[in-house]
């Protein structure tokens, strides 16, 4: 949803200038000259936050304020004073009203920026409904790390993805990279000299067209004092050196919020696989559980009637899969879609062991799964 | 009187000259010097003067008062081209896009900058212990604007230059018992 700002300046100049100031972020800008028009407009479009001059005809910002937070309805809106008038009494006075912030002009648009996203949810334009990304879709992710062996061992590590490894050595660096390209994951190594990490996430985080890119840190196992203040210090998720990619892989997925479906789900002309992967834990069980019943409706939308699980690179048969299958099979049966189950020797054997699968059919390949429908 | 006036004259010039700055710095990236101070009192200003600018030239002025211990009011007074040049940079358009009949733009503009630039001035003055309110911006345009002599305890005409283009500053002081 988009962000409601109102602006209550009986300069037209200071009004067009805060819109100029969130042009680039996804909101919606209100008008008002005075105080009477700003509680008015107020009251129709609750906005989220109330940019509030002082010195105004009809009705000045202090009246306003004043009524604002006497209003039950409205008092909960965040309002920063943005004014010439500076003089301590004033400023007194209005903090006792309730302000959350000052901005006193002359003023930089930055500031306004800066101020304004420490009391909301200030996104990018573009960002409030974004087309969520899929797990093929290629993704920009930014390292930061001295060491140009590790940058190197993480694009081979990812080479085989459509993502872009960018790889840079400072934090100059990487603000100059986010200043030209906003990186949907943003990796930094904790071992930087000069406290860099810690530096380089509060830049990023304090920036309103940043903060909400994920911060992985990246440090070997046994270096607990330094994972230890990053943690204190708000990053999403330390990643271990040497690096499991696999690991890596899901984590940047879930953090970029990626559509991962197409690495379980593949829709053919006339059939849709469910394929499990080899480790298939409670999370990749979650993971999947999630997109079913998008998935097997978008089949029927399709046209396809037929579902084949595939289970022949499953390592082992434990009670999540179990009741993944079990779940899978009752969706079927209830949007009237054929269904089979393909699986190798161990998970044939395990499904033995348990109640609720020991009389599961499965075919040893995929395509003798699809003869059987 | 004018001397035990609480600010002195060196003062009011360092008070007049941040304030520009200041606006001129943080909204414009601009910077303006003082290039004429002229010390206006009744006795030198019986008959009024000119403003230390070209007097036919259409120029726009700025008003704000402040009322307070220190009561008092400035104009600023910019030919049009340096007031449509700085409103071109507040609003990040081209003076195409504005027009050489919007008056109304260009007029509040030049009222926010006034409103800027009394604002500085007037809470340096609150830091000096003098507190004041200020009064909503005014705009006047014309041309052969003069300088009348008027009761006050201070006034002093400065005149600025800002990347070759002039432009004039009229403050006037009293206090208040």
């Amino acid at each position: 949803m988009r962000l409601k700002i109102l602006t209550v300046d009986d300069s037209k100049t200071v009004r067009i200038i805060v819109k100029k100031s969130f042009k680039s972020f996804d909101c919606e800008i209100f008008e008002a000259q005075n105080g009477v028009e700003g509680l008015a407009m107020a009251a129709k479009t609750t906005p989220d936050i109330i940019l509030l001059d002082i010195t105004m005809p009809v009705m000045d910002g202090v009246e306003m304020l004043t009524k604002l937070k006497s209003d039950p309805s409205l008092k909960h809106i965040p309002v920063i004073m943005l004014t010439a008038e500076a003089g301590r009494e004033n400023v007194m006075k209005i903090a006792k009203i309730g302000v959350r912030d000052y901005i006193v002009k002359p003023f930089k648009e930055e500031v306004l920026v800066d101020k304004v996203s420490r009391v909301v949810d200030l996104r990018p334009a573009g960002e409030a409904e974004p087309k969520q990304k899929k797990i093929d879709d290629p993704i920009d992710i930014l390292i930061v790390e001295d060491k140009p062996a590790i940058i190197e061992q993480i694009k081979k590590g990812f080479a085989h993805t459509p993502w872009v490894i960018n790889g840079v050595a400072s934090t100059g660096e990487a603000i100059d990279f986010c200043q030209k390209k906003l990186p949907d994951c943003i990796i930094i190594s904790l071992s930087l000299p000069d406290d860099a990490a810690i530096t380089l996430f509060r830049i990023v985080r304090s920036n309103a067209k940043t903060k909400y890119v994920p911060l992985f840190g990246l440090s070997v196992k046994t270096a607990s004092e330094e994972q230890a203040r990053a943690q204190q210090a708000g990053f999403s998720t330390i990643i271990h050196k040497p690096i499991d990619f696999e690991e890596l892989e899901a984590k940047i997925g879930k953090a970029v919020n990626l559509d991962t479906s197409g690495k379980y789900f593949v829709i053919d002309e006339d059939y849709m696989t469910v394929r499990l992967p080899k480790a298939c834990n409670a999370a990749v069980v979650n993971e999947v559980s999630t997109y079913l019943k998008d998935k097997t409706s978008q089949a029927v939308d399709a046209g396809i009637s037929k579902i084949i699980f595939d289970a022949q690179k499953v390592s082992a048969l434990n009670m999540d899969v179990i009741k993944l299958l079990l779940h899978s099979m009752k969706t079927c049966r209830d949007l009237s879609l054929n269904y089979a189950l393909a699986g190798n020797e161990v998970v044939r054997e395990e499904s033995k062991k348990f109640e609720e699968s020991k009389d599961w059919k499965f075919c040893d390949t995929v395509e003798s799964a699809r003869a059987s429908l | 009187m004018q001397q035990t006036f609480p600010i002195s004259d060196q003062e009011l010039e360092a008070l007049s000259s941040n304030a520009i700055n200041s606006v001129f710095n943080t909204m414009l990236d601009k910077t303006a010097v003082i290039k004429k101070v002229i010390k206006v009192d009744e006795q030198t200003c019986v008959e009024g003067i000119q403003l230390p600018v070209d007097a036919s030239a259409p120029m726009i002025a700025g008003t704000v008062g402040f009322i307070g211990n220190l009561t008092g009011i400035m104009y600023i007074f910019m030919e049009l081209p340096l007031a449509m040049e700085a409103t071109c940079k507040l609003l990040d358009l081209d003076e195409d896009d504005i027009g050489a009949e919007d008056h109304e733009l260009v007029n509040d503009a030049i009222g926010e900058l006034t409103n800027m630039i009394v604002g500085t001035f007037k809470n340096d003055l609150s830091n000096k212990g003098f507190e004041c309110r200020m009064t909503i911006p005014s705009i006047l345009r014309g041309s052969n604007f003069s300088i009348e002599p008027a009761e006050v305890a201070l006034r002093r005409i400065y005149k600025f230059d800002c990347g070759g283009r002039s432009f004039v500053i009229d403050v006037l002081m009293k206090e208040e018992n």
